[in-house]
């Protein structure tokens, strides 16, 4: 039994002003840019001259048949096929892994764990000396070895998948804790019995433990997803969007067309688009994880 | 039989080992490298860059603090060029803090209001705010500087705190650690004449502790860390925090690596200590966000 405040009925409204100072925030900083970017949407706009008349779906337009828009989506998804399977996999490697009951794996954890309280520029920055073509110490190793030198940022090829490694590097731990957290809530008594059934190991893995992180591994595969539609650090500090608009992802693109190029109405119409966008993925992806299992 | 079974454990604990170096190697070795080269001036980092060598890798021949001097500008150098990060470090610092601060009040408040409070139409209001947790905040990055322009946030210190002082996910990770909170509590204090405010305050506050500490040390790596934000809202060099003035030191012509590699760990250690010290925390705030995705 609940024991109630009686009060007026008035002052049961007033209870709401615990909640006001949070939801104003919500309202004005996460409600009010995305309604002030569709109006804004519907005109010309740039950052000097301000709105320059209405042009109704003029932008969309525009940007259906935009060749630049185009080819940022195509590097953003290339991107996301980089990213998005190394981090599902590697995270779920390195979680069962350091879920292994032997000495010296917090110790795992914590420093698989560093980079994601690393600032990402900070994990950019070293990552672009360390990949360095002529004073890196990868490329030193690779010499080392007798082996060529590799301009991994600065070739068309390997820039895009050089960033989608850097930035797995920074964000597996995240995903990895999310699977040693799943794999804790799994119930021990179902390996036994598996393994007195005679289950392999493989089975048992394929049959229990996967089911059993099912949630998880539909969190990480979403989160990872927004990741990869959103990157933008990598690419404003390491490569400009080059070599030749490879690394040209659609984040980094908005925002050198709205802040570089001044054409703010444009670049407010593409985020409109990818905010549509990346809300039918998630759901796609949320409805495809809820029909296997 | 036996001694097949032995062998097998020894060749599995060589593989554990195995992969335990290598999985120290891929993510020390970096951390390693940007430590040792702080304390390093720009020709010895070039002159150990190759061939790569351990012995070259971990020589302290060359120490020098001049890398840290530099960058907290306390040389004459450092002065002349008006290098100084100190004031970087500060903004950034105080208006984590700041955000910290005001959020343990305002989003708390408001996890009490729907966690505790009676309400019409309360879940409601919730599936708003919950539904803000799925706008990809780097997509209207963009469209939020117009909001922030708006209100005459851009170009000053509240930019960096005023749009962040609440997040709906710090809200519905605090309704699920009050929800933790028996209600009796709640209930002996209004026995004794407590009202709601008295409640939140002597009983859901002190109770919910490692939540506030949770949800506290997520925000201040959050504000912390952030770059896409401030390089948007802040152009004045004064006012940056510490992430855009290491970008900007990266990409400065006449560099002085040695300092590049001093501001990164000046940037990066504080947060990596707050982690190693409070590990707990930070994997509870991510294990939550797993289980409730």
């Amino acid at each position: 039994m609940k024991t109630r405040i009686q009060g007026n009925k008035a002052s049961k409204y007033l209870l709401i002003l615990f909640a006001v100072p949070a939801l104003l925030n919500f309202l004005v900083f996460r409600y009010l840019p995305i309604f002030w970017a569709l109006r804004t949407s519907f005109y010309d706009y740039s950052l000097l001259a301000g709105f320059r008349g209405f042009i109704g779906l003029g932008n969309y337009v525009t940007i259906f048949q935009d060749s630049a828009f185009l080819q940022s989506m195509g590097v953003t998804l290339r991107y996301f096929l980089y990213y998005v399977p190394s981090v599902v996999i590697l995270a779920l490697i390195l979680g069962m892994f350091v879920s292994l009951p032997k000495p010296g794996v917090g110790f795992l954890r914590a420093i698989i764990f560093i980079p994601v309280v690393t600032s990402f520029v900070v994990v950019s920055i070293v990552w672009g000396m360390l990949l360095n073509k002529d004073v890196g110490m990868v490329n030193a190793i690779l010499q080392n070895f007798g082996l060529p030198r590799i301009p991994f940022l600065m070739n068309t090829k390997t820039a895009l998948p050089t960033v989608a490694l850097i930035s797995v590097w920074k964000n597996v731990g995240y995903s990895m804790i999310i699977i040693v957290a799943g794999l804790k809530g799994v119930d021990k008594s179902l390996y036994e019995s598996a393994y007195l059934d005679g289950a392999s190991s493989l089975r048992i893995y394929w049959s229990i433990t996967l089911p059993m992180i099912s949630r998880q591994l539909m969190f990480i595969t979403i989160w990872a997803t927004l990741q990869a539609f959103q990157s933008f650090v990598p690419i404003q500090t390491l490569t400009g969007g080059g070599p030749n608009k490879a690394t040209n992802v659609i984040v980094y693109h908005i925002y050198n067309i709205g802040f570089n190029f001044g054409r703010m109405g444009y670049a407010i119409s593409m985020s409109i688009v990818l905010l549509v966008i990346l809300l039918l993925v998630s759901i796609i992806q949320m409805k495809m994880f809820k029909r296997d299992y | 039989m036996l001694i097949a079974r032995r062998n097998e454990r020894i060749l599995k604990n060589i593989l554990y080992v195995l992969f335990f170096c290598l999985i120290t190697i891929i993510f020390i070795f970096p951390m390693a490298y940007v430590f040792g080269n702080s304390f390093r001036n720009t020709q010895a980092i070039w002159r150990n860059a190759y061939p790569f060598t351990l012995k070259s890798f971990f020589t302290i021949k060359d120490f020098t603090m001049d890398g840290y001097l530099y960058s907290l500008g306390l040389t004459d150098t450092a002065r002349f060029q008006g290098v100084n990060i100190t004031r970087n470090l500060m903004i950034s610092l105080m208006s984590s803090l700041a955000v910290v601060a005001i959020s343990m009040f305002v989003s708390t408040a408001a996890a009490y209001f729907f966690a505790r409070l009676p309400f019409p139409k309360k879940n409601i209001l919730l599936v708003l705010v919950v539904a803000t947790m799925m706008i990809p905040q780097q997509v209207v990055t963009v469209p939020l500087y117009f909001v922030a322009d708006f209100l005459g946030l851009i170009n000053t210190f509240w930019a960096l705190v005023v749009p962040w002082y609440s997040s709906p996910f710090v809200v519905f990770l605090l309704i699920q650690f009050i929800s933790d909170i028996p209600y009796e509590l709640d209930e002996a204090a209004i026995v004794d004449g407590a009202n709601r405010f008295q409640i939140l305050w002597k009983v859901i506050l002190p109770n919910c502790i490692p939540g506030l500490l949770t949800v506290g040390l997520m925000e201040f790596q959050f504000i912390w860390n952030e770059y896409f934000w401030p390089l948007i809202a802040i152009n004045r060099t004064k006012l940056q925090p510490i992430q855009v003035a290491i970008a900007a030191q990266f990409t400065d012509r006449a560099q002085n690596w040695g300092a590049v590699f001093a501001t990164m760990v000046l940037a990066s250690l504080p947060i990596i200590l707050l982690f190693l010290f409070a590990q707990k925390y930070f994997y509870e705030s991510v294990a939550s966000s797993g289980i409730k995705g």
